[in-house]
């Protein structure tokens, strides 16, 4: 798996993680394992995210950063097949 | 994928209730040309556009009509505080109180509830794109509509910034037509359908 195939899976498993988490804490929200939990991986989604944003472009509107055009519209799309 | 983000893309606060309007009002989120069938429209269309461009306008256009069935709920939702039973019979409401109390349910101006039909993904990007114009152009008709039955400032405030971002998006669809078009094999004279190709 590529550098940029692998961080993105690291963000993706992180924002599972942490969808999980929350679900979790909507009903138990003074459950400070859960809490622990959640902010330990928010603190790894976000440099996994920072990182993805700097050298392979956007994954949201948000992490736009100054580059000379708006890449937001380059493809590949998330739902497009691709070899390999 | 998408993430909620705990605002309205722009505030409501309706002072006073009113729920005679409500029910006109709730079309933009059941109706035929609401926000609802907007949302499903463009997220589906999506998948058969062939340019990047275009595939970003209708996710971004879609993502925000999720947010507009939100401000239109939220309208109806204030519209409908604290009634009196006198307000709900006298009003028109009962109809809807009867099935849903004050509850937000999608459902056009005559009680129809949402449906599906109200909309098409051809898989044809041109027809496609042809049917979002219109569409941004229905729903711009009904806001103007529901502004010459409203006098509320409070509402027309929600409503005229729903009716200035139709306006906006037809012009992000003609523009995204015309990238369709422009990029079409130059043998297609008649643009048909660029994103299938029978093998």
């Amino acid at each position: 798996m590529d550098d940029k195939k692998s961080l993105l899976m690291r963000i993706i498993t992180c924002d599972f993680i942490l969808t999980e988490t929350a679900l979790f804490l909507d009903s138990h929200p003074n459950c400070a394992d859960a809490l622990a939990f959640y902010q330990k991986h928010l603190a790894m989604r976000k440099v996994a995210a920072e990182e993805y944003a700097q050298k392979y472009g956007m994954l949201t509107h948000g992490d736009y950063n100054g580059q000379t055009s708006w890449q937001w519209t380059e493809g590949p799309w998330p739902w497009e097949y691709k070899e390999g | 994928m998408w993430i909620y983000e705990k605002k309205l893309q722009k505030p409501v606060k309706i002072a006073k209730a009113d729920p005679a309007m409500a029910k006109i009002i709730i079309t933009q989120l059941g109706g035929p040309d609401g926000e609802t069938g907007a949302a499903m429209r463009y997220l589906s269309q999506r998948y058969a556009m062939p340019n990047d461009k275009v595939k970003a306008v209708l996710t971004d256009i879609g993502t925000e009509e999720l947010g507009h069935m939100e401000m239109i709920s939220a309208i109806v939702h204030q519209l409908t505080r604290n009634l009196s039973m006198d307000e709900i019979r006298n009003s028109g409401f009962a109809p809807y109180f009867a099935d849903h109390t004050t509850g937000i349910y999608p459902v056009d101006a005559s009680g129809v509830p949402f449906n599906a039909a109200t909309f098409q993904s051809t898989g044809d990007p041109i027809t496609d794109l042809n049917e979002d114009l219109a569409a941004e152009q229905k729903a711009r008709t009904t806001y103007d509509n529901i502004l010459l039955l409203c006098d509320d400032p409070d509402v027309r405030d929600a409503i005229k910034f729903l009716r200035e971002r139709e306006i906006v998006h037809y012009q992000r669809f003609g523009e995204s037509i015309e990238h369709v078009l422009d990029k079409l094999n130059c043998k297609n004279y008649y643009a048909f359908n660029p994103a299938f190709t029978p093998k």
